[in-house]
């Protein structure tokens, strides 16, 4: 039958060239034989359109064709739990190492353009695209050895079932991650502590820059008001902490963890830096005597308070991106309860 | 509604396949004791109310015997050339292990019911 010969030869393209002639010889034969069996039972040749019919119902000859390759796969159903952790992985670090460094270039290059931040969002898709391809490249070429060299991967995670429970994390829920009375009691003590040494710095500012202080004195510059701000907001941070813990404390809450308070102490820790972020002028340091020294050392001043507004943006990009970090972990963690309660 | 059966029905499918595909290879283990070429073994199969495509039957065959439980040889028969499929002495072993897992699974799941 003419349409069964070119059903054979359309699989045949499909099959790998050394088996090919032998592979279609016998499906061919099979597929005679059923045919006699058919026409016997009908005491006639099959029609054209039956035979199209029968035909149709074997299946399309790519499909038949592969039924006769070994299953393969990019990535294995034993290495695809490794792969999908590590792509995850790389794909959150690749995200926030990006926006590091395009925070830091949008705010550092000298003349930044209007639609930056847009197109650096943009460009987002392209740089988790690229990350993906080569996690991707890098666990198909691990698949491909592990099927060819099977003895070089006996020992690794990947074909060894050989593990050991004392390797585990530790259990969120075990306890061993809450706080203890102890470590309260000592955050208290050196937040007081730590209160104290910063109120007396106006008063005494060897004790933030020791011998550095007396330089400080003789030189033209002093600080801003933008500082002084930042210096009374961070006093008012610091207040805010101790008297949390010291209530803590007080109430018997160290048992628990509290995640509220800890998000909210994080969100209350920015304010200091974005005081800064927002200084006037972004003016941090300013001469004791204007009047006088604004020739000499008004140029070295403007880049001693571009290089500090630079590095406090950083600082403050930074500590956003832990803050969204933090919250994020701590969404998706409520999220998961919540699911796992239903 | 409709896209919840049509979810339900592609969910049972491949679960049904996924359960016949062990079962059908140890029928046709039992089957081959006897010697058959590819189609009168798809009949023979049929006829114990085992129906497999030939898309699944014939590159079974060729896997079987890849991985040594099966014998083959050419030989002709009503003036053509055919590819006679039996069980061989490793495939044997193999089959008495797979039928006693089996007959195990079966006996647990019957417990069950």
């Amino acid at each position: 039958m003419e349409l069964l010969d070119r059903y054979v030869e359309a699989i045949k393209k499909y099959l790998p060239w050394e088996r090919q002639d032998d592979i279609v010889a016998e499906l061919k034969a099979n597929l005679e034989s059923q045919l006699e069996d058919k026409e016997a039972e009908l005491g006639r040749p099959l029609t054209k359109d039956e035979a199209g019919e029968w035909v149709k119902q074997l299946g399309p000859p790519i499909h038949m064709a592969a039924r006769y390759q070994p299953q393969r796969s990019l990535i294995g159903p034993a290495l695809f739990p490794f792969y999908r952790y590590v792509l995850q992985l790389a794909c959150t670090w690749a995200l926030v190492i990006w926006s590091i460094v395009t925070v830091v270039l949008v705010f550092v290059r000298p003349n930044p353009v209007a639609l930056e931040p847009l197109t650096a969002v943009l460009q987002a898709p392209g740089v988790l695209f690229t990350t993906a391809a080569w996690v991707t490249l890098i666990f198909a070429i691990i698949e491909f050895a592990s099927g060819r060299y099977p003895e070089c991967f006996k020992n690794t995670p990947l074909a060894s079932n050989d593990w050991s429970p004392e390797s585990l994390p530790t259990a969120e829920s075990s306890g061993k991650k809450r706080g203890s009375f102890a470590n309260l009691v000592a955050e208290v003590i050196f937040g007081f502590i730590f209160l104290l040494w910063l109120l007396l710095v106006p008063a005494h500012p060897y004790l933030l820059l020791g011998p550095g202080a007396a330089y400080l004195k003789a030189s033209p510059f002093e600080p801003a008001p933008g500082l002084v701000q930042f210096y009374w907001a961070a006093v008012a941070f610091n207040v805010i902490q101790l008297g949390w813990r010291a209530e803590s404390l007080l109430r018997g809450r160290w048992r628990a963890e509290q995640p509220i308070q800890q998000v909210a102490l994080k969100v209350l820790g920015l304010i200091p830096s974005l005081v800064l972020v927002a200084a006037r002028d972004h003016v941090y340091i300013a001469l004791k005597h204007p009047e006088l020294d604004t020739v000499r050392y008004g140029g070295t001043l403007n880049s001693i308070n571009q290089s500090l507004y630079k590095g406090v943006l950083l600082v403050c990009a930074f500590v956003v991106l832990q803050l969204a970090w933090e919250i994020g972990k701590r969404v998706l963690n409520a999220y998961r309860k919540r699911q796992a309660a239903r | 509604m409709g896209y919840s059966m049509t979810l339900t029905e592609n969910l049972f499918e491949n679960l049904r396949l996924e359960l016949r595909r062990g079962c059908l290879t140890l029928a046709v283990l039992a089957q081959l004791h006897q010697e058959y070429y590819g189609y009168t073994l798809r009949k023979a199969l049929a006829e114990r109310g085992l129906d497999i495509d030939e898309s699944t039957l014939y590159p079974l065959l060729r896997r079987l015997e890849a991985q040594g439980l099966l014998e083959s040889q050419w030989r002709e028969e009503e003036k053509r050339n055919k590819r006679f499929y039996r069980l061989s002495a490793d495939g044997q072993q193999i089959f008495e292990q797979l039928l006693k897992e089996w007959q195990e699974i079966n006996a647990s799941i019957h417990s069950m019911l």
